[in-house]
């Protein structure tokens, strides 16, 4: 038995040298170049709400629109995506790329079957990967902003892991998927919170001004007792940070979530991203909006257990017709 | 009261859904070492024990009965003790001593629970005479719209589903608008008034294995006429379940949803021999409770001998997304099996936490259910968005 690669970003690479490499990155996908990709995050803390069953359905339809698109299983602590367009045993995955076998994303990507549509499977390898270096984070996302494509979907492992944070924060969408269930609402929101403690952090990283005050009050040991976003920003209000606030509220606001409600069997059940939307809102100081609910369907989950391409369910399915309407919706914002 | 739901370990959690077997008696003795005062686990192990027919079976429901006296559950309890009497006839003095223990129980806060406790001697032994325990499995049809009502059942575990109708005067049904779930201490069979014939308007199913106590109405209605009072009581019990439901469900739900998350760790086990390094692993969170977490093992463990690992002392090291701060958490390993994650084999361990300061768990609280206002808001929402 050995260590795993578990180790914190900060504790073994210069924080500084990793600020930067981070802003550089960041300012690569922001950039407005036409040839970028439009990058589609799709997140949700608790395993099983379908995030990959909405990635895989959602990349289907914007392929289909005419859109090339490249579809990415970037859950490294469980990638199993190719499964759902029916691939037993990807040829070529992330792994390949991460440990140099390969040295650009478009060298490992599959091609599905469907016209536009490509897929980058996971690492096979996949517990070892679960956590990688902050080197190899970098070195993948900037190579997804020079993929060939025009738009990227990403479907995120569950769980809050930095890297999971961090692959949903590059996003230019980040979509929250959620389902009627209790423990789902509460996990989605989890995820979501964290996804701003994360952001806070990195923030409070790169400017030194906001660094002593963000610190001070984020920690949740804090004597301060400040237990949320909106209690922060309440706090430095007080304390006369005019310019800081502003800067905050200004990075916080950018990151805009989207939420779909996943295996809806009745319309009430449409409420539960709703209610993942309004305490976000009301806790986390950020926007958000409702890209609609998707209707459970048996068949997926059968197709899912049979291992039969999901791009091969019956399209007159309500549930496929749904994603078609959100990938709609996804193009127009 | 012994509060031990709210500090139920991850790991024992895993056991009662179901979600992890235990292969042999030698591994479940260890796993009681580990948590003594687990009644439901106590209770698993006298199942396992009956069905293979050893003659410890009824001292061990005679254990789960008395540690779920101490929880306040006297309903399970009277439950392992029907158990325990069917496999060794007990003498007028136990009945005794198994009364008194009942009538100084401090129940939980359910009226089927209080119910129990108010019995005289008299009424408790007649009822247990006639009561059955019942295991169901998950997906079974207990009970249909339209079936004749001759039954009263009391939830002992495990989940159900009610849904109701209305009949219409042609005898069609028409569902109403919401599903019922119903939950341990918890009542179905609309057996009251005892002079009346029901016909049930519900189809009530199991969504998990399910255990009840069950009496038939003829049997019922026979004991009420020596016993009056008791017929008061059960005229008490149905009376107020609707009320307590609710609350119990939303309880029930918050609870639920505290375990949830997967996170990434760094472990350090500690060898028992005095200057060995300590084995360092990484893994994540299958299951986490503020006392303790199911860990699977990362891609560096190799298949090995796991028993080397139960009983270790280990320093978990989680990194929470805010990167100045992590928790470091001193455990022990009471449990380990090999699984097959992803077609790999691997590890899951269950880790007891020892030592936390209240701050770290404060913060590890936060971070898997956020704060109490933002849980506060979550749940009000759910309540009035999702149920009404």
């Amino acid at each position: 038995m050995d260590i795993a690669n578990g180790k914190v970003d900060n504790t073994s690479i210069d924080r500084k040298q990793n600020e930067d490499k981070w802003c550089q990155v960041k300012e690569e996908l922001n950039t407005e170049n036409i040839s970028t990709p439009k990058i589609i995050a799709v997140g949700g803390g608790k395993g099983g709400a379908g995030k990959s069953v909405i990635s895989t359905i959602t990349a289907f339809w914007m392929a289909r629109m005419g859109n090339r698109t490249v579809l990415i299983d970037v859950d490294l602590g469980g990638a199993n995506l190719h499964t759902l367009l029916g691939i037993k045993s990807p040829s070529k995955t992330l792994n390949d790329f991460i440990t140099h076998k390969f040295e650009s994303l478009e060298d490992i990507c599959i091609d599905t079957g469907e016209k536009n549509l490509r897929l980058i499977s996971g690492a096979s390898d996949v517990l070892s990967l679960a956590n990688p270096h902050f080197s190899q984070k970098v070195k993948l996302i900037t190579h997804l902003s020079r993929l060939d494509t025009d738009y990227v979907v990403l479907d995120l492992g569950a769980g809050t892991s930095f890297n999971v944070l961090d692959f949903f924060l590059i996003a230019h969408k980040k979509i929250v998927v959620v389902t009627p269930e209790p423990t789902s609402i509460q996990n989605a929101y989890i995820f979501v919170r964290n996804a701003v403690y994360r952001k806070l952090s990195r923030l409070s990283g790169k400017n030194p001004s906001l660094q002593a005050l963000i610190k001070i009050a984020m920690d949740p040991k804090n004597v301060l007792k400040i237990r949320t976003i909106k209690e922060l920003f309440q706090f430095i209000e007080e304390s006369d940070e005019k310019d800081i606030i502003e800067v905050l509220r200004k990075e916080i606001g950018d990151i805009r979530l989207q939420v779909i409600t996943n295996m809806v069997k009745k319309e009430k059940e449409e409420n539960a991203g709703r209610i993942v939307q309004i305490v976000a809102e009301k806790y986390l100081t950020i926007s958000t909006s409702d890209l609609g609910s998707v209707s459970y369907d048996k068949h997926i989950s059968k197709m899912v257990s049979d291992m039969v391409p999901l791009i091969k369910l019956d399209q007159s399915s309500k549930a496929f017709g749904n994603v078609y309407e959100i990938a709609n919706k996804m193009k127009r914002d | 009261m012994n509060d031990w739901i709210e500090r139920q370990d991850s790991v024992v959690n895993r056991i009662i859904e179901g979600s992890i077997t235990i292969d042999s008696i030698e591994e479940f003795e260890n796993l009681l070492k580990a948590f003594p005062n687990d009644p439901r686990l106590h209770r698993i192990f006298a199942d396992r024990l009956l069905k293979e027919k050893s003659f410890n079976a009824a001292e061990q429901f005679g254990r789960s009965a008395r540690l779920f006296l101490e929880s306040g559950m006297p309903l399970q309890a009277i439950a392992s003790k029907i158990f325990e009497w069917r496999i060794l006839k007990p003498s007028r003095e136990e009945c005794l001593a198994f009364h008194s223990a009942l009538l100084e129980c401090n129940p939980r806060d359910t009226e089927v629970q209080k119910f129990f406790t108010k019995l005289t001697y008299e009424e408790m032994t007649a009822l247990m005479a006639k009561i059955v325990p019942n295991a169901i499995p998950a997906g079974t049809m207990m009970i249909k719209f339209g079936d004749e009502e001759n039954e009263l059942c009391f939830i002992v575990s495990g989940l159900l589903e009610e849904t109701g109708y209305h009949r219409l005067e042609n005898g069609e049904k028409v569902k109403k608008e919401s599903e019922t779930i119903l939950t341990e201490g918890d009542i179905f069979g609309e057996i009251y008034p005892f002079e009346e014939e029901q016909l049930s308007l519900s189809d009530i199913k199991s969504v998990t294995r399910v255990e009840v106590l069950k009496i038939f109405k003829f049997k019922l209605i026979a004991i009420c006429r020596e016993f009056p009072n008791l017929k008061l009581m059960i005229r008490n019990l149905y009376k107020h379940r609707t009320e307590s439901h609710k609350e119990r469900l939303s309880k029930t739900i918050r609870k639920a949803t505290r375990h949830q998350l997967p996170m990434q760790v760094n472990l350090k086990i500690f060898q028992d021999e005095t200057g060995k390094l300590p084995l360092s692993l990484g893994g994540f969170t299958d299951n986490i409770s503020l006392v303790g977490a199911c860990i699977v093992l990362g891609a560096k463990y190799q298949t090995g001998n796991l028993a080397n690992l139960t009983g270790k002392n280990v320093k978990i090291q989680m990194n929470l997304p805010v990167e100045s701060i992590s928790l470091n958490i001193l455990g022990n390993i009471v449990w380990s099996k090999e699984v097959t994650v992803e077609e790999k084999k691997t590890a899951i361990i269950g880790v007891q936490f020892k030592d936390m300061s209240d701050i770290d768990r404060e913060v590890l609280k936060g971070y898997c259910c956020g704060s109490e206002a933002e849980q506060n808001l979550i749940w009000s929402l759910w309540t009035s968005l999702m149920e009404k």
